[in-house]
């Protein structure tokens, strides 16, 4: 062989060389991608190794003053499949057939889901963990089960508009759901897991966990007795009145701006917050087809979703007379003892306005203008109040401004653009006809004159406790300015008592909450259409204010439609209610402690003697049936209250009560009324105040009329009056 | 040598003087054993999901190995002339592999490179790569100044190459052909061609290279992927992609032995061809850069012992191989790394693969026995 030569070697050490400078070269390049791009390149490389889900935390439970829960979230369970999983296990048709039949789904439904061509598809969503505890135990490869929650809400339509609902991944939509989702939703928590390529299973588990936060827990300042109390006045009142768009209700804490009670209805199931209340609505809207069904659907859930207490606005007719009265007052441009003609109308400018009492009410001084309702007084102090002083009060009132209300969607209120705010407009603008408010500005503004002139701003949410009733955050009561003096204020009440006790609200009157208050009925636009708001703000006790409230009735298309006719007989058994729950103390005058009920002496079982000598004190008279020697039953039960000189049956043998024969007494007056009953054999109770003229007239009884009841038993009625605005 | 006799340019008998360069045999064992670890490393997840046994692969490659060491130990005693008598004999029947390959050939991927029957297959090229190593070293340790002539020398020699590695390519086996041609063209550098001829060489080849690449779409699909592996990474790009994230995510010491993220399917196979940003992701690094110092040092005792070896013959062969070890490492960690087109190029030692192993450590056999030779 030929001996190795110098050129051979010296070649080879060349090939060395220049393999060590291309393995250099490939190490720096090795660095280069590891240290100067290995912070991206890492990045994107656990983006796509892990799997990131979220953990849903718990929603906050939303409570009423009183702890009483009117939204909760409970556990539940949303079953996700990975139909790549399904594909590799290849059973597929049985995965489909065990899931339809648990979820009640068809199971070409269920297949055509699990066979899709992708990582991730929801199957249900939130079924009840008894379904889910039943998925598991099939333990099918590729079906997992989501932690999940369902909100309930206990009360069902209770406080519908005000609390509001959540959507399917339990974001708030609605009220205090969607105003405080922040709050109440919580942080949800993160499960980092490793995946493969194909997005299957590692065989070995890596996961971390980030532990969701649970929301905190809302308390309202809504108190569910008195919400009861309203909606069922509030539905009472629809159907008696044939209300046709709507009615809603304030109640709120004078003092704290509270709101104890806002109320809209018709209302819908916050359970089923996606379901019209309205068949008929519904049965329309199934008859179109596409997107005029999805809009027609959309646009009527959104008319039920309305909050009529914030999101309309309406003309608040006269009860807007007391915000003028107080302007006026405060601007001392007149006196309680001014005195006024009207002659049924009044010359404004080009225009004649007319008040509401053809003929006109005469001579009369303000208190009497007041508790009249007479517009040409209120057009006359408007004029001397004059149009920028007007504007300034309005303003101080807050009716140019949202109240700032913990709910969403309040609407703007509507004023003349300062440059067509003429005199006519300032004439009418004084007697509430013009501009147009929400009711609940309107709440804002009577706060005002219940706390000597400063006005509180409405506060739905009172504050954030944790799971154990500690408190996380307290919401303010906040005071938004002093519109009034505290005199004009405290006058003001005393007119507004007036109104109630003497004036065109009667039937708002509780004997011994001294109610003050103001009818309102405006006319809608456009006029004469026979389309009216009936309305009433009231407050009690008149000296003290301790709630507020505003009813408002949106199209009755009964017989009857005036403010003073249909609302404040409303408001009179809202407020009933209301002030007897809540234990404001009465404070009877003179007068009602003489006409005041009285409690019927029980004498069931005794001797007659007995029973006789029970009545003798008492300004009742009894009536004795029989001739045996004990009271064997009476009628009235002892217990129940009658007014003065009523008759109660004592029974003393056992023998047919006998049942007699409702009387109608409609339409006939209370000293009418009261003889027909008496003479039927039945005792009568006047609802609301009694009537000092011949101006008022039976309105509704209860019992109705032929309905049979025992002898002495009680008939209700309750007096429309025909002086009313 | 009764044999020896008959061929006048056979070289005489030398004594054996020496044992076998042992710091090459450590450095051998260190990467073998290293590349054990790491294809059982990289096989797991992909023996888990495909046969549902993480040890699939690394069961096999572990019995390949000893094959292949019982191979080495053999073909270290085998005498190297034995190679420089029948050098002719291997290249023609290399050949003759190379042309029953596209007729009887195994398809595997869509490439026929396979020859075999029933269990035992073999790429013929494998083979080819060392009788051409042998053909050349022998054929120009004889004419020690055929290449100084340009036609008659230099070119004839290429056409020697360029007939094999044209054979290899059309299988089509681009890899293969480029290790071929180069080694083949290493050996032509140590025996002495022109460097101008070399240099010259360079123009033409890069004409072929694009000619190879433009003419088969797949391969003009791979260019443009290399260029901008992102455009579509879901779909081209998504090997290098992931061979990226795998090398980006090693950092220092990387994630930890067994510890790869991207060995889940994310990289296809990577027990294969991208073993080394597994090694990059689990090692980091000091992981790959041990992998490149156990080359340098293989390179570098392998050079010494072709500068230090009997004849010019067993020179350039160890040369020769050690050249071929070197241009695949240089190749494979090229197309990992992203810093050429992709090309299905196995790391040696470290890449799954039995017989391309065998054949390997065979090769490294044949150095050892050349090591045990005195200069002279």
């Amino acid at each position: 062989m030929k001996k190795l030569t110098f050129t051979i070697k010296k070649r080879a050490f060349a090939v060395m060389l220049i393999f060590a400078v291309v393995f250099t070269a490939l190490s720096v390049r090795t660095g280069w991608i590891q240290f100067v791009n290995g912070k991206d390149l890492q990045r994107k490389a656990i983006e796509q190794q892990t799997k990131d889900s979220t953990i849903n935390s718990r929603r906050g439970v939303i409570y009423d003053r009183n702890g009483k829960i009117l939204a909760k979230s409970a556990s539940v369970a949303t079953v996700t499949v990975s139909p790549s999983q399904i594909a590799e296990a290849g059973n597929a048709q049985q995965v489909a057939e065990s899931l339809a039949a648990i979820l009640g789904m068809e199971t070409e439904k269920v297949y055509s889901i699990i066979t899709k061509n992708s990582a991730y598809e929801i199957v249900k969503r939130k079924i009840e963990l008894e379904q889910a505890d039943q998925i598991r135990a099939l333990e099918l490869k590729g079906v997992h089960l989501a932690e999940d929650s369902k909100r309930y809400y206990p009360y069902g339509s209770l406080a519908s508009h005000t609390i509001g609902f959540v959507g399917t991944d339990n974001q708030g939509l609605n009220g205090v759901e969607m105003v405080f989702d922040k709050y109440l939703k919580g942080l949800p928590g993160r499960v980092i897991s490793a995946k493969n390529a194909r997005g299957t299973d590692m065989p070995f588990k890596y996961e971390k966990y980030i532990n969701p936060e649970n929301g905190a827990n809302l308390v309202l300042t809504i108190d569910e007795v008195v919400q009861h109390f309203v909606e069922k006045h509030l539905e009472q009142a629809i159907a008696d009145y044939k209300v046709t768009n709507g009615a809603a209700c304030i109640i709120m804490n004078a003092k704290t701006g509270d709101i104890l009670a806002m109320a809209t209805k018709p209302d819908f199931d916050l359970n089923a917050p996606f379901q019209l209340n309205d068949p008929a609505v519904q049965a329309q809207i199934d008859l179109l087809e596409g997107d005029e069904k999805t809009q027609a659907t959309s646009d009527a859930l959104n008319k039920m979703w309305r909050n009529k207490a914030i999101v309309d606005t309406y003309e608040p007719g006269s009860t807007f007379k007391a915000i003028t009265a107080a302007m006026a007052l405060e601007e001392g441009v007149v006196s309680l003892g001014d005195t006024f003609n009207c002659t049924g109308a009044l010359k404004v400018g080009p225009e004649v306005i007319r008040c509401w009492k053809a003929g006109g009410h005469g001579t009369l001084n303000f208190t009497q203008g007041v508790e009249n309702s007479c517009n040409p007084v209120f057009m006359t102090i408007g004029a001397r109040v004059g149009n920028s002083n007007f504007y300034k009060y309005f303003r101080a009132f807050g009716f140019t401004e949202k109240t700032g209300f913990d709910l969403p969607g309040e609407a703007d209120s509507i004023f003349y653009p300062l440059d067509r705010f003429h005199e006519v407009e300032l004439a009418t603008a004084s007697f509430g006809q013009g501009p147009t408010v929400t009711p609940l500005q309107m709440v804002q503004a009577y706060s005002a004159l219940c706390n000597d002139g400063m006005m509180v701003r409405p506060r739905l949410a009172k504050e954030l406790v944790d799971d154990d009733g500690n408190v996380i955050q307290t919401f303010d009561v906040e005071q938004v300015r002093q519109v009034i003096s505290a005199e004009t204020a405290a006058t003001v009440r005393n007119i507004l008592e007036s109104v109630v006790s003497v004036g065109t609200s009667k039937s708002a009157y509780i004997k011994g909450y001294r109610v003050a208050g103001k009818t309102g009925t405006s006319e809608k636009v456009p006029r004469n259409n026979g389309k009216y708001v009936a309305s009433f703000v009231g407050f009690a006790p008149a000296n003290d204010p301790e709630i507020i409230g505003l009813l408002m009735l949106d199209e009755p298309m009964g017989d009857l439609h005036m403010g003073g006719q249909i609302a404040a007989p409303t408001f009179r058994k809202i407020f009933d209610d209301v002030l007897r729950y809540l234990n404001v103390e009465p404070q009877f005058t003179q007068e009602e402690l003489a006409s005041m009920d009285i409690t019927v002496p029980a004498v069931e079982g005794f001797s007659k003697a007995d029973a006789i000598k029970a009545f003798e004190n008492s300004a009742l008279n009894y009536r004795l049936v029989g001739d045996g020697d004990t009271v064997l039953s009476q009628i009235p039960k002892g217990g129940a209250a009658l007014p003065e000189g009523s008759t109660v049956m004592l029974y003393t043998k056992e023998t047919d009560t006998g049942d007699v024969s409702v009387p109608d007494v409609k339409g006939y007056t209370v000293s009418e009324a009261n003889r027909i009953i008496t003479n039927a054999g039945l005792n009568m109770k006047l609802d609301g105040a009694e009537s000092t003229d011949g101006n008022s007239f039976v309105s509704s009884q209860s019992p109705a009329a032929g309905s049979t009841v025992p002898r002495g038993s009680v008939v209700n009625v309750e007096l429309t009056y025909t002086d009313v605005h | 040598m009764a044999q020896a006799k008959r061929e006048p340019n056979a070289p005489k008998r030398v004594r054996k003087t020496k044992p076998m360069d042992f710091t090459f045999l450590i450095i051998v064992l260190i990467l073998l054993a290293y590349g054990l670890i790491m294809v059982f490393s990289a096989s797991s997840a992909t023996a888990h999901y495909k046969y549902d046994n993480a040890f699939y692969f690394i069961k096999r490659q572990f019995l390949w190995a000893i094959l292949g060491l019982v191979v080495m130990f053999v073909v270290s005693r085998i005498p190297y002339k034995l190679y420089y008598r029948y050098a002719l004999h291997l290249l023609g029947i290399s050949v003759f592999l190379l042309i029953l390959v596209p007729l009887i050939g195994v398809t595997v991927n869509g490439a026929k490179r396979w020859l075999g029957v029933g269990p035992i297959q073999f790429q013929p090229s494998e083979i080819a790569k060392f009788a051409l190593i042998i053909f050349l070293s022998k054929s120009l340790s004889i004419n020690t100044n055929a290449l100084k002539k340009f036609w008659t020398g230099f070119i004839s020699y290429l056409a020697i190459i360029g007939i094999v590695a044209g054979l290899v390519l059309i299988e089509p086996h681009l890899s293969g052909a480029m290790v071929i041609a180069l080694s083949g063209v290493v050996v032509l550098f140590l025996a002495g061609a022109r460097v101008w001829h070399l240099l010259a060489l360079i123009p033409p080849a890069a004409g072929a290279l694009a000619l190879a690449i433009a003419l088969a779409p797949y391969r003009m699909k791979r260019f443009t992927t290399f260029l901008d592996p992102f455009a579509d990474p879901l779909g081209d790009g998504w090997q290098v992609i992931q061979s990226l994230y795998a090398i980006g995510s090693g950092g220092i010491f990387g994630l930890g032995l067994g510890q790869s993220r991207q060995k889940f399917l994310y990289i296809p196979e990577a027990h294969t061809d991208y073993i080394f940003s597994i090694i990059c992701e689990e090692l980091g690094f000091f992981g790959a850069l041990l992998v490149v110092i156990l080359f340098v040092i293989l390179i570098w005792k392998g050079i010494q012992i072709a500068v230090h070896a009997p004849d010019s013959f067993s020179s350039m062969l160890v040369s020769g191989i050690i050249a071929l070890v070197a241009i695949q490492v240089v190749l494979n960690i090229a197309v990992v790394t992203s810093s050429m087109p992709p090309t299905g190029i196995p790391l040696p030692f470290f890449s799954y693969g039995g017989t391309s192993l065998v054949f390997l450590l065979a090769g490294m056999g044949i150095v050892l026995n050349i090591s045990r030779y005195k200069e002279k």
